[in-house]
């Protein structure tokens, strides 16, 4: 038996994983710390692209096309949607906390349509994208796109920093204790305020880092975003909000199982996803890893 | 009495008139007199609006970019002959689909009883075409697609009102399967893989193809056949499918955004090098967007590359023009030519009408021959299609352009009458489902 066409579509399914697992983390991380569904979340993403493109072309012109460009356009795009993210925060988002989540939702896709119009303005209809003029490399008697090795090496990266923020900085033991008790944060002295604009800016940042890693895949166009923010949820669902374990595993489980779907049955592919999604939410309301106390 | 007043009395004695009614009959006679002119005037003052329903958001957006900023353009250039029969100048009202039925048949009602609009050019989506046609037939308005396809938008959903002046999917399947079956001979093909947009237009072109290439090429097998939602974002999964199939060539229904996004990530990994990729719809704007990348020597199929009539007067025009506006890369693409070709479609069928009514000119398109940017072409009686080809063709460097365009000593232009499926007796039977 040849099992190549197997490892490779289980890598295909790593590789559209750590895609998912990049675009969600900032989300899980918002809600699970602030309770707030932003539904711009994939919106500021696609900014970020436009901005990275935008960059990676100012430094081409400056010091002559290289690809090796893309890592500090990536890095400046991230800094700028964090500092995007959190005047958001300051100005926007933070006058929501004691509103409804139909409310929440209500801003965030204003923020869906007008940052969307702006990028229109901006960048205009037309796609972005870069192009590394990366060759196809061979690997069990097929061809595989290198490229494909940084996203999951960049994903796995992210979670394990993720992780390693989270429970091993004192700034991350306080988001986690955010996450199940704001009063007692407080009550402690830590200004809870400053904890949600920097948690804003820092899931805005994650999704502006992962709108720059996309570019060289995925031509940045209009309209992305709304395709891309369903799939966030159905991982963010599966996981449990909150959850970057969670996070993590979801995307693992939404990408090789609809990897393998298109080598089994390509109809039910996207199917199987939300079949998944409506066990979750019969099963376990608060997902995989999520905790019962939040939901 | 003086001099003046016995003038006047002369004269009504001699009209046999009196003072006031000659007063009165100058007024009547003067108005008479002025009363075309005011209506010529009227006339002259009336203008055509025409409602733009393009994408500029969605997966149709970047197919539609050349043709949403061209039109404008286009328009003026017709209003400084005085636009329509030269006295109607043209106006257009422009609105976003985003590529959505529901959306589209929003803004159609919205474009026909809020702004009157006289026409809708449009869509890009035969999604969104199928569904403001119900609108398009019930309100009686004139309506010009050339970018949408599906072969139901002139015959299962035909309405006289509908005019189609881009090949549609069963011609542009039927180009294809010219090319293929002519391929398949030479390199002994024996199985093929599809991948399809999952929504009105992927599901009738491979329709068309299957159909097709199984009565001229019964040998070839499809294998598989893979279906995604429009908007997918990563392809990785499918190209390794494909790639595990072994097939001898793949077919693909795949355009707009997601043939960009399909076709990158098909290049980095190799795809086209494994699997040969012919008839895949390569139009001019993914030729100038994807300059860099395109696999040369991949088969292609366009609907209006400019490049195959540049003999024609109306395209050399229309050249000019669009590089004059746009800048020297400003060659128009295959939509927004063929939108160009509609915007002269109306020019002449009002001018063979000898006016600007929905049903004069219906009446005059009717099985009429038009000048178009391909030449003379004329309407299929039966289902308002224009006679339009298709063109394959192999991706190529030129020399005499920015960009790679389609080889010439080897594109084939398919002419619609090669492929003209199905007979005009059995589109007058698929008409009747509709009623």
């Amino acid at each position: 038996m040849d099992i190549g066409p197997y490892v490779l579509q289980l890598f295909s399914g790593l590789s559209r994983a750590m895609v998912l697992f990049l675009l969600s983390a900032g989300l899980s991380l918002i809600f699970g710390v602030m309770n707030i569904l932003n539904f711009a979340h994939a919106t500021l993403w696609l900014l970020s692209g436009y901005i990275t493109f935008s960059i990676f072309q100012f430094l081409g012109e400056q010091f002559g096309a290289s690809p090796l460009l893309l890592l500090p356009s990536i890095a400046w795009a991230t800094a700028l949607m964090a500092l995007i993210g959190f005047a958001l925060e300051r100005f926007l988002i933070r006058q929501t906390y004691e509103r409804e989540l139909p409310e929440q939702l209500l801003l965030t896709f204003a923020l869906v349509l007008i940052v969307g119009d702006l990028i229109k303005l901006i960048w205009g209809v037309e796609n972005r994208r870069i192009n590394l003029g990366v060759e196809p490399m061979e690997m069990l008697d097929t061809l595989v796109n290198p490229y494909h090795f940084v996203i999951v090496g960049t994903g796995v990266a992210v979670a394990a920093g993720l992780w390693f923020f989270l429970h091993r900085t004192r700034f991350g033991k306080i988001v986690r204790a955010a996450v199940y008790s704001r009063s007692m944060v407080s009550a402690l002295g830590i200004r809870i305020p400053m904890i949600y604009g920097l948690v804003f800016a820092a899931g805005v940042g994650l999704a502006g880092f992962a709108g720059g890693v996309f570019l060289p895949l995925l031509p940045m166009a209009l309209g992305v975003d709304h395709d891309v923010i369903v799939q966030c949820f159905a991982v963010v669902v599966i996981g449990g909000f909150g959850s970057m374990l969670g996070t993590f595993v979801a995307s693992l489980i939404v990408g090789v199982v609809y990897a393998f779907s298109i080598l089994f049955w390509p109809d039910g592919a996207l199917a199987m996803i939300f079949l998944i999604v409506i066990v979750v939410l019969i099963w376990r309301p608060w997902g995989l890893f999520g905790t019962e106390l939040r939901y | 009495m003086e001099a003046k007043d016995l003038k006047w009395d002369a004269l009504t004695e001699h009209l046999k008139l009196s003072r006031r009614d000659f007063v009165f009959s100058v007024l009547a006679s003067g108005a008479l007199s002025l009363a075309p002119r005011l209506a010529a005037a009227q006339a002259a003052a009336a203008p055509y609006k025409i409602g733009v329903l393009l994408p500029s958001t969605g997966t149709g957006a970047n197919y539609m970019a050349h043709c949403i900023k061209g039109l404008p353009v286009a328009i003026a250039e017709l209003n400084k002959r005085g636009g329509l029969l030269g006295k109607h100048p043209v106006q257009m009202v422009y609105r976003d689909t985003e590529t959505k039925p529901d959306v589209g048949s929003r803004e159609a009602k919205s474009l026909i009883l809020n702004d009157k609009v006289n026409a809708i050019f449009g869509t890009y989506s035969s999604a969104v075409a199928l569904a403001i046609q119900e609108i398009i037939h019930e309100h009686k308005v004139l309506h010009f697609a050339a970018t949408s396809n599906s072969s139901k938008i002139t015959q299962e959903n035909y309405t006289p009102y509908t005019y189609q002046f881009c090949p549609d999917s069963n011609m542009q399947s039927g180009a294809v399967v010219v090319a293929v079956s002519r391929m398949a001979k030479k390199n002994n093909w024996k199985s093929y893989v599809s991948l399809g947009q999952d929504y009105e237009w992927g599901r009738d072109t491979h329709k068309g193809f299957t159909t097709g290439l199984a009565k001229v090429s019964p040998e070839i097998k499809e294998a598989r056949q893979m279906w995604f939602k429009l908007g997918e974002t990563d392809f990785t999964s499918y190209i390794t499918a494909i790639m595990a199939a072994k097939p001898d060539f793949m077919f693909g229904a795949v355009a707009g955004k997601d043939a960009e996004t399909f076709m990158q990530q098909a290049g980095q990994m190799g795809l086209f090098k494994r699997v040969p990729f012919p008839g895949g719809l390569i139009a001019v704007n993914d030729l100038k967007a994807q300059r860099k990348t395109l696999p040369r020597g991949i088969i292609g199929l366009a609907r209006c590359p400019f490049f195959a009539h540049l003999k024609e007067p109306i395209m050399q025009a229309y050249i000019k023009r669009d590089r004059a506006a746009f800048g020297a890369d400003g060659y128009p693409d295959d939509w927004a030519c063929m939108y160009y070709d509609a915007l002269g479609g109306l020019e002449q069928g009002a001018k063979k009408a000898g006016s600007i009514g929905t049903e004069a000119i219906v009446k005059a398109l009717k099985g009429a021959t038009i000048d178009t940017c391909r030449g003379k072409r004329a309407f299929r009686d039966c289902s308002n299609q224009l006679e339009v080809p298709s063109y394959v063709g192999e991706v190529w460097d030129s020399p005499d352009y920015p960009f790679p365009i389609y080889k010439p000593d080897t594109m084939v232009l398919v002419e619609a009458k090669e492929v003209w499926t199905p007979t005009c007796q059995e589109v007058e039977q698929l008409k009747k489902k509709r009623a």
